[in-house]
Parts: structure tokens; sequence; C-alpha cells
């Protein structure tokens, strides 16, 4: 019963925190070229799907659907952006999760290459609408290798923190 | 397994089309949240309020302690000002009771320069760099409504994109483009000012782009202040936007544009005032709280 409630209360606590955690960093990282984007509520939903989600449960795709729309609403005002990629990206390595074991490494390779898609479908979303203008290499220079970067940084942070809990309710669910 | 493989091809073409119609309704209602919305930010407003105190607490610690070295410098720079001001503020007094005399014999009550404050706080940053909101904590409640224009002490950051009953969204300068522009001018004697938008910004070189619409005799200069204008009709005058640093021509070569700096930090914000506009809109409303 706990469960059905505590991961999305993690998850919109996390997507709360979000707003603020731009205050937190140097503002000299701001005011540079470099852009660094927080996918917080993105690396929790990855330890979702490859931790806690058995192969005929999609827990971790609907909580992308549900907090990308609450995210959409909340801080962009364009819906749907953020809810469609960081669903397909989920469910993408959803997929990939059945063919690789659900260890450190193999979290943190699904990791990178999640977030660079979902980061690069929100870039081809906002191009394609219009809202933003960046040729692509200032991006991948300026942006998507930092927030690349800062985000598995935060993924490794939260890792002893998470991980046992987890695993705990993971297996408690088959 | 071919079945099954068409269902997931069948749902990710549904989720597709059902992002093009969420995408090309929120950008065709822009200006006003729906219901659903409204609702959403204020639930999410209340908690951040909560989260925004111990946030707030720890970075003003971690800046106070770095700032604990300038401020021997900053002390001996900030005396010699203090006793400049002194005289300033006697002059101004002095123009302000002339200025109050004058205005009670043309019977004058309100100019486009009275506005009326409602002070907030930034609550959130959208973690989305690139559309440059900031989300404040008031909102139609405390009489916050759409286009009202933000400033902090320094200067003008934005203006409001849309309100909910506790909560508003701002759209700061950083993001301004040709559909959120302001009227800005430039002062010169003899009522020969120069008139323009600001239109954009320039990540680069971080500054806004001031196009220039009505040339002056004198010619705009590095070190003019811009100001906004009233000519804009929703916006009231006088607010400092910033300072020229650069005149350049624009890519026709037809209007010249004029690199400004923003006289407010646009990037680290947290208490801001929302300009009012006290003097009433031409239609409707006069007799309501014109007199007081």
């Amino acid at each position: 019963m706990t469960r059905r409630i505590i991961f999305p209360l993690i998850l919109f606590i996390v997507m709360v925190l979000e707003g603020v955690a731009l205050e937190l960093l140097p503002h000299q990282l701001l005011m540079g070229a470099y852009m660094i984007v927080p996918h917080w509520l993105f690396v929790i939903l990855i330890y979702i799907a490859i931790f806690y989600d058995r192969n005929d449960t999609y827990y971790a795709v609907l909580y992308a659907l549900i907090f990308g729309l609450l995210f959409d609403v909340v801080y962009t005002g364009v819906l749907g952006v953020y809810m469609f990629s960081y669903a397909l990206v989920i469910y993408i390595v959803r997929g990939l999760k059945k063919l690789l074991q659900g260890n450190f490494y193999v979290l943190l390779l699904l990791s990178a290459f999640g977030i660079a898609i979902a980061e690069l479908s929100i870039y081809t979303i906002f191009v394609v609408i219009g809202l933003v203008d960046m040729p692509i290499e200032t991006y991948l220079l300026n942006r998507l290798i930092p927030t690349v970067l800062m985000n598995l940084l935060f993924l490794i942070v939260i890792y002893p923190f998470i991980i046992k809990p987890m695993r705990k309710w993971g297996t408690e669910l088959m | 397994m071919n079945f099954f493989r068409s269902k997931k091809l069948f749902v990710i073409l549904i989720g597709f089309i059902l992002l093009v119609v969420l995408i090309g309704y929120s950008l065709n209602s822009r200006g006003h949240l729906n219901f659903a919305e409204k609702v959403v930010s204020d639930a999410v407003g209340w908690v951040q309020n909560v989260v925004q105190a111990p946030v707030t607490f720890v970075t003003d610690v971690t800046s106070n302690i770095s700032e604990f070295k300038t401020t021997y410098e900053e002390n001996q720079v900030l005396r010699e000002q203090l006793s400049q001001q002194k005289s300033l503020v006697y002059d101004l007094q002095k123009i302000e009771e002339e200025n109050e005399e004058l205005r009670s014999i043309i019977d004058m009550t309100n100019t486009a320069r009275d506005y009326e404050p409602i002070y907030a706080s930034v609550i959130a940053r959208s973690p989305e760099q690139w559309v440059d909101q900031v989300t404040i904590n008031r909102g139609t409640n405390d009489g916050v409504q759409e286009n009202m224009v933000v400033r902090t002490a320094e200067g003008m950051i934005g203006k409001i994109l849309h309100t909910s009953r506790g909560t508003s969204t701002v759209q700061l300068l950083t993001g301004f483009d040709e559909f959120n522009r302001v009227s800005a001018t430039v002062l010169r004697k003899d009522k020969s000012d120069i008139f323009g938008m600001i239109e954009g910004f320039d990540d680069e070189t971080e500054m806004l782009l001031f196009r220039i619409i009505e040339e002056s005799d004198e010619d705009i200069k590095e070190g003019d202040t811009v100001y906004s204008s009233e000519l804009g009709g929703e916006f009231p005058e006088g607010i400092t936007i910033g300072e020229v640093k650069e005149v350049v021509a624009d890519q026709y070569g037809l209007t010249r544009i004029a690199m400004v700096e923003p006289a407010a930090d646009l990037f680290d914000i947290r208490n801001v005032i929302v300009v009012n506009r006290s003097m009433e809109q031409p239609e409707g409303e006069e007799e309501g709280d014109d007199e007081s």
C-alpha cells in the first residue's frame, strides 16, 4: 500500500526541488555559455525502470507520463514536450534493461544514453515549434554534454541512498 | 509477435498525435491558463513556498561568507556615495514639492509614472533554461494581472506571462522576442527623445537588443540609460531597463540596434516588485478608486 504513495511523493518533491536547483549552482555557471538542465525527475524514473519494474509492469512509463505533464504545466508552459520525451525514452530504457543485468555499470550506461536521447528529443521538439534557434553544434557542446555529465553526477550521489530501498521494494513486487 | 509489434507502433503513433495536439493547444491559447493548469500551479506553488525558505537560507549563508571578504572596500565606496546622496536628497525634496504644487494648479492627479507596487518573492526558476521563466508567490488574489511589468530595485526584469490564484509566471527580458517586446526610450532635451523597442536578447554578449524606431537630432551614444516608455500602452514609463553599450546597424542596414546591458541582474533574482499601473485605462472604471 505504501508503495503506491511513496514513488509519486518522491517524484513530486524532486520536481519541486528542480525549481530551486539552479539557485544552488554558482551564478558564473549560469551566466556563461554553458546550459545545465537538471533532469532529476528522469534520473529517479530510470531507477524505477531498472530496479523496480518487472517485465510485466509499466510503473516507470506511467509516472513519466504523469510527472512529465506536471513538469510541462509548472515550468515550461508548452504541454507535452517533457511528457512525450520522458515517457518514450523510459519505455526504450525499460526495453533495453531486459537484455542486461541490473547493476551499477548498466545503470550508468543506460542513464547516460537515456538522458542524451531525452535531451535530443526535447531539443528537436523545441526547434520544430520555433521556440529555440540554436545551431546543433553549439547545442551539443554547450548544453548536451554538460547536462548529461551533471545529471550523471546527481545519479551517482543519490545511488547509496536509493539503491537498497529500491531493491527491497522491487522484490516485494514479485 | 507480429500483432504485438504493430500494437506498440500504434501506441507510439497515438502518443505522437497527442503530443502535436497538446503543443498546438498550448501555443495557441497563450495568455491565460485553463482551469486544470491553474489548480496544478497553485498546488505546486504552495509546496514551492515551503521548500524555498530553507534553500534561500542556505544560499544566503554561503553568499554572505563570500561577500564578507569584500566588505571593507565596499564600505569605503558606499561612504563616499552616501555623502553625495545627502545633497541630492535636498534637491529632490525641493523639486518634488514644486512638482506637486504645479500639478495641483493644473489639476492633474495621476500620471503614467505612478504605480502601486505589489511585493513578491521568487519561489522557483524554470529548470528548462530556454523558456526563461520564474515563478513568484503572488497571483490574481493579490491583484497581479497578465502583462504587468516586473522589476527589482535596480530595474525592469520582465513581465507577467500568466497568473493563477496564488502564483504567477514571469517572462524574463532574456526570453523576449518579436512577440514579447517593450517600448523603450532614451531621454533627450526638448522632446526629441529616441524611441524604440526592446525585442530580444543576445546570449553571447548578454545584451538586450534595442531597435531604434525614431531617431533624434542628438545621436544615441554609449552610456545612455534606456527607460521604459508609456507609448506601448501597457507599461508605466520611467522604469530603468539598462545602459547602452554599443550601437550597430541591423542586418539590412535600414535601422540601428543598440546593445543594452540590463540594469537588473537577471540571473540572481530574489525579491521583485510587480508594477500595477494606477492610472486607469481610458475606457471604463474611472469613478472607482480614482479619488482617495
